[in-house]
């Protein structure tokens, strides 16, 4: 398992925070998904009647133990002041969509999920901002590192949309039937290098 | 994998993201039906190749979209749907006649077609590299050539 410094920014505080980026979600992870994430995303749960969170079925201990010994998945985790703020599970085994890199193949995210502190939709001033990006960073890093250029694709939550195609230079290839109607989302080589330079 | 950035980079980096939902994956209450999910990708990702098979294999022997149709004895129409619209499933009997006039294994292609559930495992790994290696250019290059021999080649595995 390899850590890498990475920072996130404080809402209260204003400040850059140091994170630590895992390529892996191990055990320890767990526990704190298990203590803290996971009971509070339970009560938001069962709290909200008009919505709930889209992500919160999700039992990450779950699908580490189903994806763990798959190879060509990967996991990641960011834990920053002792807490588990960001996860995601990708896959390299499947194709670019878009046309100019159809059939290519990409760095695909299989889940991305951040914590409920971390949530506008369940907390009116989300803790700490910028982990969303980061994970699609490492997503990029993984595609250029084993050779797939930065080319990254994803279903994404529906809450989520306007992140992916305003705020990281995705390109929307419209809802996918064949994934319950999920839109889609593509990023390309000279995207993925766009993204990379912060424009 | 290891990331090296500036912290600049995370500072400005956090100020683009705001405050923003950034969820992607399943929909809330499909978890139970999550291997088809999975099933659903694998289908287009191996029927990406297949469409890039029969291109590069009409390409390759130097034939347009209409001379493919006219001797497997299907609708132009359809060539260019397999080709190039990987959510389009082709009916079985179009792919009974390609595989004769391609010369290999009908079941192999009903697989890459996702027409009939994968009984050959290393299929669809063989069929990502092999659409990773394929450019849609007019001519085939040296490197496309090789991977649509190799995959021909696999194809043709179990007939050999």
């Amino acid at each position: 398992m390899t850590e890498s410094k990475v920072y996130l920014l404080e809402s209260k505080s204003g400040d850059l925070v140091e994170a630590s980026l895992f390529d892996d979600i191990q055990d320890e992870h767990l526990e704190l998904w298990s203590s803290t994430w996971a009971p509070l995303m339970r009560s938001f749960r069962e709290s909200l009647d008009t919505f709930t969170p889209e992500d919160s079925h999700w039992n990450w201990k779950d699908k580490v133990s189903e994806w763990r010994n798959f190879l060509g998945y990967q996991f990641y985790s960011i834990v920053c002041s002792g807490e588990l703020q960001g996860l995601m599970l990708t896959t390299d085994l499947y194709s670019a969509r878009i046309q100019e890199q159809f059939g290519k193949p990409i760095v695909y995210v299989h889940l991305l999920s951040t914590a409920p502190w971390n949530r506008p939709e369940l907390e009116p001033v989300p803790r700490y901002k910028g982990v969303g990006r980061i994970l699609i960073l490492c997503a990029t890093q993984a595609s250029i590192e084993i050779g797939y250029k930065g080319r990254v694709g994803l279903h994404s939550l529906p809450k989520a949309e306007v992140f992916y195609e305003k705020k990281c230079g995705f390109t929307r290839l419209g809802k996918d039937s064949s994934y319950y109607n999920l839109t889609y989302f593509e990023l390309t080589q000279t995207q993925a290098e766009s993204f990379r330079r912060n424009y | 994998m290891k990331l090296q950035f500036q912290k600049d980079w995370f500072a400005k980096s956090a100020e683009i993201e705001g405050v923003s939902e950034v969820g992607a994956g399943l929909p809330p209450n499909c978890h139970a039906l999550e291997p088809l999910a999975r099933e659903a990708i694998s289908v287009l990702d191996t029927r990406i190749a297949f469409g890039q098979f029969v291109e590069l294999w009409r390409r390759n022997t130097g034939w347009n979209p209409e001379r493919l149709a006219c001797e497997a004895g299907i609708e132009t129409e359809e060539v260019l749907e397999i080709e190039h619209d990987p959510h389009y499933e082709p009916e079985p009997d179009a792919i009974f006649k390609l595989a004769r006039v391609f010369d290999v294994p009908a079941q192999k292609l009903l697989e890459l077609a996702g027409l009939v559930t994968n009984r050959t495992p290393q299929l669809r790994e063989e069929a990502i590299r092999f659409a990773a290696r394929s450019e849609s250019i007019s001519a085939l290059t040296e490197p496309e050539k090789e991977a649509f021999e190799a995959f021909v080649a696999t194809l043709n595995t179990e007939k050999a």
